[in-house]
């Protein structure tokens, strides 16, 4: 096989994959108008999920194939966080942010939970992973999700209620929304989505897991990859891929150019800042503009002038 | 008679701060009857709608439709029983397209339709009433009056059997609102009810079949058309204050020789939020000593224009002089210490903070120039400002969320009325304040314009403001000035007319 | 009938304080909750938590959670999530490393008190400047560029680790290691801590006042840094121009716009206070307990960055809870930590071969505290009423 297609199949899609789910997710779920400091935790657990739930076909043999079952073990755990997060911040006037913060220690400490005594029980994952070639069929799968959910986002009714509860919660209560319905979908689908990428991270790409993951911080580059790309699910395939072949190429730079591995550590955070300011100081702010009420505490019995 | 389509019995709502905005309000609405609920501002009458429409819960009292007693959880709720209302803000989503507004009211849409059908709903609907809307257009494109016309389409693409209009039409000039009253009458013949707030009785007596009368939460009186007047309304709505509350010019007493060009504004031309041009080349100056006067619907361009003098907008074209000194761009810092004072249009947002207190808030503005804030004359100017003022309750020390609306937006005037040493620039000074206070308000800026040479701009929704106080005015329309007007010799209609062309 | 939620008519008294006790027990309880789910007898480990509230031990992570705690208090007053303590105390501990190990390192056992002193105030003044700019570049990033400061703070927290670990590892190695990758000790003539001997007498009691007595003296310097910091930010938030500019920015930035003020400008300086105090908190512990730093860097600190916020949040943003705040959340941390040596809970963990779990408990306890506060919050200012 050509190697360039090794490099690929092994390097960059899965790296791709997890990006992509991640920041879509996320994206989706600040549509709605929720900020969401939350990520980096959901998508730790999200790996440990996915680790425990890759391992129940193997103990209770059940017929599904483990990966699979890890997939889906991650998405419905991420999307009970979803639906908590979400929901309490529509009923109670508080700070999103304190509360995503908040909920992400909490969640680290979820994702060890799960996944700490499987891995000390099985050590190695590669059996339950899924196998090199899947890659490719999860790429396409994110993709349609990704092609799909654009669509449904931008010519849609529930498109249109989701963009609009995060505009201006009030106004869309006011036109006939259901905010707190609305905002439960987008935030558990956002969420379900980011366990979804937590899931491949350790069943696709990196086959192996380990408590310390969760010091890692690759939730906070999907945050910054959802940010540059304006929340945008098909501007976010460029980006994504742009990480995803950045965080790879770390042990690439280390033995051509012989860095240490710290230096090549950094070089996807200093982009990820990078991203950032340049989507903030550029046009692309106000093309790709944040939803109105992003973080805004909801409160309907506000009495104004 | 016939029974009534919607009643409320002993509604009863109170606000933090202990205002009882609702004090056991028993109302009823008749099919094919235009009912009026008039009151000042603060009785309470958009707290009463807004409860009809599930967006405030009551502590107390019932909801009876069709007499059957009801309870409207949320407005997709009220719409689902056939109440639709239309607010003063139109109640829009600005970056969604006007189907896909519309598309969130009706029920018949499927979540996960696309918009083709709703475009073809608004079509009919709008084709019949006249409305030319492009359909897919963002709603920030539109002007305020394509935006009430388009709730009012919603309303009837929903079929309500209600509707509610709080102060929808109440800013519109009298040709715009008559041709609202064609649709409404044409609804109201087939059966339906029709609900309009305000606080014109002028506006009242135009249209209502029936007067529901509200003051300091109380229903005070039920009039019907024969028996209503503009006294009899006055005096209810009122009550002891009436004798204070005028209309009549501030002239007579104060006329004084006008004094040198304050503020100097020439060709300017601003963007709003999206933006669009929203000030077109705007050119005009006022005197120490003289009161300028902007008329025109909300949305014209009056708050960018206003923001852009006081250097909190960017002016893209055109200067800003401030006594004879250019100040174009060169942001709030210089233009507050050149002795400007600002009200801003939406004074609770942007214009106190409302987790610290009066002497605090009072102190960001006066204290400024010092590193170590001198706190006992900032205590001092504070009780000054409170007792002047009559602001409630009289405490320095009190957290300003902890104020109820009106006496928020007295500490604002006060407090920008009392830093103005040049300039005053305001937007709506009066909105919020009962017409006792706002009158109080009105006569305070005209002492003090006068007194200290202060040169004043201020915009109004309100046109009996504008041509209570301005010694001359001018009217925006689409981000253009005209004018300057006399406010005596004018007609009013055609002032009217120019808010809407 | 249904539950609304509405506005009080006056903020509940002694709501803060309410809402911070039942933070804290819900985290405790989350704590004894998992220990109890492996098997762990309940009330030990409650009763470990509650003794660790007298225990001298509490003392060092006291000091430092308060310095901390007013680094964030300023940040926070001006709503501004300064979640970045972490990578500002960094940042300050590579200057003073420079300096003590590099420019002036002596293997000298005593220095005249002059050189002593100098170098130790220049290594504070350096790690102040260093925790200000690294706080400065994120109120920067935030105010002109418009990025969210948390996302910015946490990822600025990355940074700072890799650098230090790229200095560790390379330049900063020390040359007495033994292969390991760290810093050499601190030379003797630069250490802050006052070595103190004590006996101990066998009496609980007397014991336990004496080992207060003990840790005080010991970290004496720090405490006098405590107290002008506790000063400073008192002076600041409630005296000066600046302060009020802050607390105004927390509460409505758009007011501050309108009154003239430069936003972007308090932001940046709001940061600079906040990073300083971090700075100077990481040069006093380097100085006084750290003595090195090791790779890799994130665990030189004890979370001590992120602990702070939970300081903050449950001193309410109090200038005078934070010491009680810092005290809370010491007893807790050190009280979840010597839990985890507890025989029983020890016994507990190799059998279900839970080894190195504790950290999930931890971050469980940790993590239910800040939610239970970030969501509690809400009983000061509102209530839930029931309507029929």
């Amino acid at each position: 096989m050509i190697p360039q297609l090794d490099y690929i199949i092994d390097k960059i899609l899965p790296a791709f994959v997890t990006f992509y789910l991640v920041s879509l997710g996320h994206s989706i779920f600040e549509k709605s108008g929720i900020l969401n400091l939350a990520i980096d935790g959901v998508f730790f657990t999200g790996t440990g999920a996915a680790l425990l739930g890759a391992i129940l076909p193997i103990i209770y043999n059940i017929p599904i194939s483990p990966p699979v079952m890890g997939v889906l073990v991650a998405t419905l755990i991420a999307a009970i966080l979803g639906l908590f997060m979400s929901s309490v911040l529509t009923f109670l006037p508080i700070s999103h942010g304190a509360v995503g913060l908040s909920l992400q220690f909490f969640s680290y400490g979820v994702g060890i939970m799960l996944g700490y005594y499987v891995r000390l029980a099985y050590g190695t994952i590669y059996g339950v992973s899924f196998a090199r070639e899947d890659v490719l069929y999860l790429s396409i799968i994110s993709l349609v999700i990704g092609v799909v959910l654009h669509l449904f986002i931008e010519r849609t009714k529930i498109g249109a209620a989701i963009r609009a509860v995060g505009e201006n919660p009030h106004s869309a209560a006011a036109l006939g929304v259901r905010v707190m319905a609305i905002r439960i979908v987008a935030g558990m689908l956002g969420f379900a989505l980011i366990g979804f990428g937590g899931a491949l991270f350790i069943l696709s790409w990196q086959r192996s897991w380990d408590v310390k993951l969760f010091t890692l911080g690759y939730g906070w580059l999907a945050f910054a990859t959802a940010l540059a790309a304006g929340r945008h699910p098909i501007v976010l395939i460029p980006v994504s891929l742009l990480f995803g072949g950045l965080v790879n190429s770390q042990t690439d730079l280390q033995s051509r150019l012989g860095i240490p591995a710290d230096v090549a550590k950094l070089i996807p955070f200093l982009a990820a800042l990078a991203l950032m300011l340049i989507y903030s100081t550029t046009r692309l702010r106000r093309i790709f503009a944040s939803p109105s009420s992003l973080g805004k505490p909801y409160y309907k019995e506000e009495k104004s002038i | 008679m016939s029974s009534p389509l919607l009643s409320v019995a002993n509604i009863t709502k109170t606000f933090p701060g202990g205002v009882v905005a609702l004090d056991e309000v028993s109302m009823d609405f008749h099919p094919g009857e235009f009912t009026v609920i008039l009151g000042e501002n603060g009785a309470g009458k958009s707290t009463l709608v807004k409860i009809m429409y599930g967006i405030y819960t009551p502590d107390k009292g019932s909801i009876i439709l069709k007499g059957r007693e009801v309870e409207i959880k949320s407005s997709l709720d009220a719409i689902k029983k056939g109440i639709v209302m239309v607010s003063q803000i139109p109640q829009l989503v600005d970056r969604l397209t006007v189907v896909e507004n519309i598309s969130l009211s009706l029920t018949r849409i499927g979540m996960f339709e696309t918009m083709t059908r709703v475009r073809r709903f608004f079509k009919e609907v709008s084709e019949k009433i006249g409305i030319k809307v492009n359909p897919d257009a963002k709603v920030w494109s539109l002007t305020y009056t394509q935006k009430q016309l388009i709730e009012i389409t919603r309303a009837i693409l929903l079929d309500a059997m209600v509707l509610i209009l709080d102060e929808a039409l109440t800013y519109l000039p009298m040709e715009e609102r008559r041709k609202f009253y064609v649709y409404l009458n044409e609804f109201k013949e087939k059966g339906r009810s029709v609900i309009l707030i305000t606080h014109k009785i002028p506006e009242a007596l135009e249209i209502a079949d029936k007067i529901y009368v509200l003051r300091r939460g109380k229903l005070v009186g039920a009039l019907d058309k024969a028996s209503a007047n503009i006294d009899k309304i006055r005096d209810l709505m009122f009550g002891e204050a009436a004798k204070t509350i005028t209309y009549e010019r501030f002239t007579k007493p104060y006329e004084t020789p006008i004094g040198d060009i304050v503020l100097n504004i020439r060709n300017l031309v601003v963007e709003g939020d999206y933006g669009e041009i929203a000030v077109n080349n705007v050119s005009l100056s006022v005197r120490a000593g003289e009161i300028i006067g902007i008329a025109g619907v909300v949305g014209n361009g009056q708050r960018e224009l206003l923001e852009a003098i006081v250097g909190l907008r960017r002016v893209r074209e055109g200067r800003v002089i401030i006594d004879n000194h250019d100040v174009t761009n060169k942001g709030v810092k210089l233009t507050r210490e050149s002795g400007v004072g600002f009200i801003p249009d939406q004074p609770l947002r942007y214009a106190v903070s409302a987790d610290n207190n009066i002497v605090e808030n009072v102190a960001a503005l006066f204290s400024r120039k010092n590193f170590v804030v001198n706190w006992k004359s900032m205590r001092e100017l504070s009780e000054k400002l409170i007792n002047e003022y009559g602001i409630y309750p009289p405490r320095p020390e009190m957290h300003v969320k902890l104020l109820s609306g009106g006496n928020i937006m007295k500490t604002v005037v006060s407090r920008e009325l009392e830093y103005a040493s040049k300039a005053l620039v305001a937007y709506n000074p009066t909105r919020g304040l009962d017409e006792a206070t706002s009158t109080f308000v009105r006569r305070k800026m005209k002492e003090k314009a006068v007194n200290s040479k202060l040169a004043v701009l201020f915009a109004s929704e309100d046109l009996d403001e504008v041509l209570q106080l301005s010694d001359s005015l001018y009217v925006m329309n689409r981000g253009v000035l005209y004018g300057p007007f006399d406010p005596v010799s004018t007609p009013r209609s055609k002032i009217e007319e120019l808010m809407v062309v | 009938m249904r539950i609304v939620l509405v506005r009080r008519k006056k903020p509940l008294k002694y709501g803060g304080l309410v809402v911070a006790l039942l933070s804290l027990l819900s985290g405790i309880f989350v704590f004894t909750i998992f220990a109890w789910l492996i098997g762990v007898n309940p009330y030990p480990v409650v009763e470990t938590i509650v003794t660790t509230f007298i225990f001298p031990g509490v003392v060092k992570d006291f000091i430092i959670l308060t310095l901390l705690g007013y680094a964030l208090l300023i940040a926070f007053k001006g709503a501004l999530w300064n979640i970045g303590a972490e990578g500002q105390m960094h940042m300050a501990f590579l200057v003073s490393i420079y300096i003590t190990l590099i420019v002036f390192f002596t293997t000298e056992k005593s220095l005249p008190l002059y050189i002593s002193i100098g170098v130790i105030l220049l290594s504070i003044v350096a790690a102040v400047a260093a925790g200000a700019l690294w706080g400065g570049l994120a109120g920067v990033i935030k105010a002109y560029a418009g990025v969210d400061e948390v996302p910015v703070t946490l990822i600025l927290n990355y940074i700072a680790y890799f650098i230090g670990d790229i200095l560790v590892y390379g330049p900063f190695r020390g040359k007495y290691v033994y292969g390991y990758a760290r810093t050499d000790l601190i030379p003797d003539p630069y250490k802050l801590s006052i070595p103190v001997q004590r006996q101990l007498s066998g009496n609980a009691l007397i014991d336990t006042v004496t080992g207060y007595m003990a840790e005080f003296a010991t970290y004496a310097v720090w405490l006098v840094a405590l107290i002008l910091v506790l000063i400073f930010t008192y002076w600041l938030l409630n005296k000066s121009n600046i302060g009020l500019r802050i607390k105004i920015l927390g509460s409505n930035p758009d007011y501050l716009v309108s009154l003239g003020y430069d936003v972007r400008k308090t932001m940046v300086l709001t940061f600079m206070l906040s990073g300083a105090i971090a700075g100077l908190t990481a040069a006093l512990y380097y100085h006084g307990s750290l003595y090195r730093i090791e790779y890799p860097l994130e665990y030189n600190t004890a979370s001590y960055g992120y602990l702070a916020i939970l300081v903050a949040w449950l001193s309410m943003l109090d200038v005078y809870l934070v010491p009680l705040s810092a005290y809370i959340v010491s007893a807790v941390i050190l009280g979840s930590q010597r839990v985890s040596s507890l025989p029983s809970v020890r016994e507990a963990f190799t059998r279900l071969q839970l080894g190195g779990a504790e950290m999930a408990f931890k971050l469980l306890m940790f993590g239910s505290i800040l939610l239970a506060y970030s969501i509690l919050r809400f009983i000061q200012d509102y209530e839930l009423k029931v309507v029929s």
